[in-house]
């Protein structure tokens, strides 16, 4: 593969892998690490023109292993039983609520929602894989997908929610000092 | 097919009509049409679906993330090798021995043994230019305070514990595929980024190699390897100042 066709697939792809990896990893520079690991085994494992259809849901898989082996692993799954009363299921509001909220705002509630859900929750919102690639992706049935996603959405109309009423609840600081290096 | 059969089904499907043609969805949505209060819920969910996607979509990746990636794939030896990909070279590997001895080669060509040199410093100079840095621990502390004292002279021989930097919360990035740590000082009120990744173990590895230079973008970086780790110091403060640490 050319150093042009790398570029090409870089452009095309690290934007959605961050947006993934940072609902994944919760801060910003480890998403950046797992973003540009990805590509590295990528551009190492020499993945040649004849793979690159298949380039997006391998750099997801990729994404997500390494997320996976880097961390951890505490995958409690709670279960729709845990959630409050109310959440089960969607409301006009929660559909205003989104778009009341700013973009960080729901990354941080898409954050608060259990691991097992999020990944295949923000791989949906992404819209760049279908239920099926997801399964792939996360190496579960399509059913389990299918399930997660149900659990998932519930959980982030209640974590939206909160985000919603502790920033209503939040006392705007006087802009903090300069500094905080290393 | 009840509604809730046909909830659990429509939630995978992506807002936008990208599913349309999926025909696991059909008689779901042949349901949501004919039945009011399954298509008011299934109106709300894709709207839903719709609005976070937007605000997702609005989340962009750090600016210096893009060329750290490009950086980091030509550190590791270049774009990806074109050979795995020639029908030749595929017909050639029918035998099994063939096929492991180039593979044994092609690996040790491709896995990098140490970050280069060049990119080392062309990304400290990117990363002081836009990374978020922060970092933290006894180690770093002890690191700083060091690199902070007017006669420490940096290529005359850093206490770097690289580990024990690494696991009490120096900051850690990864270019081509290794760990380099971050640590911030400063000097005379001039702040100064020190950039330190391992040197791969061979044999000839050098014990000193001289320091080289580098300015882009209003920061001066030098860069120099001892028998153990890879430097490369970046600041905003002319390139004397940077030489007067060395």
């Amino acid at each position: 593969m050319s150093n042009e066709v790398f570029t090409q697939l870089v452009d095309a792809h690290y934007a959605a892998l961050y947006r993934f990896a940072l609902s994944l990893a919760r801060n910003a520079d480890d998403a950046g690490d797992l973003v540009q690991q990805t590509f590295f085994i990528w551009a190492t494992k020499g993945h040649g023109l004849r793979e690159l259809a298949k380039a997006k849901s391998w750099l997801f898989t990729t994404l997500y292993r390494e997320f996976l082996r880097g961390r951890r692993r505490d995958q409690r799954a709670s279960s729709l039983e845990d959630l409050p009363p109310g959440q089960q299921d969607i409301a006009a509001e929660d559909v205003d609520r989104v778009a009341r909220l700013d973009a960080a705002t729901v990354m941080t509630a898409l954050q608060a929602v259990d691991e097992v859900f999020r990944a295949p929750l923000t791989l949906f919102y992404l819209e760049d894989l279908s239920y099926q690639e997801i399964a792939e992706t996360l190496d579960v049935p399509i059913g389990t997908v299918m399930s997660r996603l149900s659990r998932g959405k519930a959980q982030l109309r209640g974590a939206l929610a909160r985000e919603e009423a502790a920033g209503r609840a939040r006392i705007v600081p006087f802009p903090a000092a300069k500094g905080g290096h290393s | 097919m009840t509604n809730d059969e046909a909830k659990f089904l429509l939630n995978a499907y992506r807002p936008g009509g990208r599913d349309a043609s999926e025909p696991a969805f059909a008689s779901a949505l042949q349901q949501a049409k004919s039945d009011p209060v399954l298509a008011a819920w299934f109106a709300r969910e894709q709207a839903h679906g719709a609005a976070v996607a937007a605000k997702l979509r609005e989340i962009a990746p750090p600016a210096a993330l893009r060329d750290a990636i490009l950086a980091g794939a030509r550190a590791s030896g270049g774009a990806p090798l074109r050979r795995w990909t020639q029908p030749a070279w595929l017909a050639a590997a029918a035998g099994l021995v063939v096929l492991l001895s180039v593979a044994a080669l092609v690996w040790r060509r491709a896995v990098p043994t140490q970050v280069d040199a060049q990119a080392l410093a062309e990304f400290a100079i990117e990363d002081t230019a836009h990374g978020r840095h922060g970092g933290h621990g006894a180690a770093t502390s002890a690191l700083q305070a060091k690199l902070s004292q007017p006669a420490t002279r940096l290529m005359s021989g850093l206490p770097v514990d690289f580990a024990a930097l690494k696991s009490t919360g120096c900051r850690t990035l990864r270019v081509a595929g290794r760990d380099v740590l971050e640590v911030c000082f400063a000097r005379d009120g001039t702040e100064f980024h020190l950039y330190v990744a391992q040197r791969a173990g061979d044999a000839h590895a050098a014990e000193q190699v001289g320091s080289a230079f580098m300015s882009k973008g209003g920061l001066c970086c030098a860069s120099w390897e001892d028998a153990t780790h890879q430097f490369a110091v970046v600041s905003g403060a002319s390139l004397e100042a940077v030489r007067r640490l060395l």
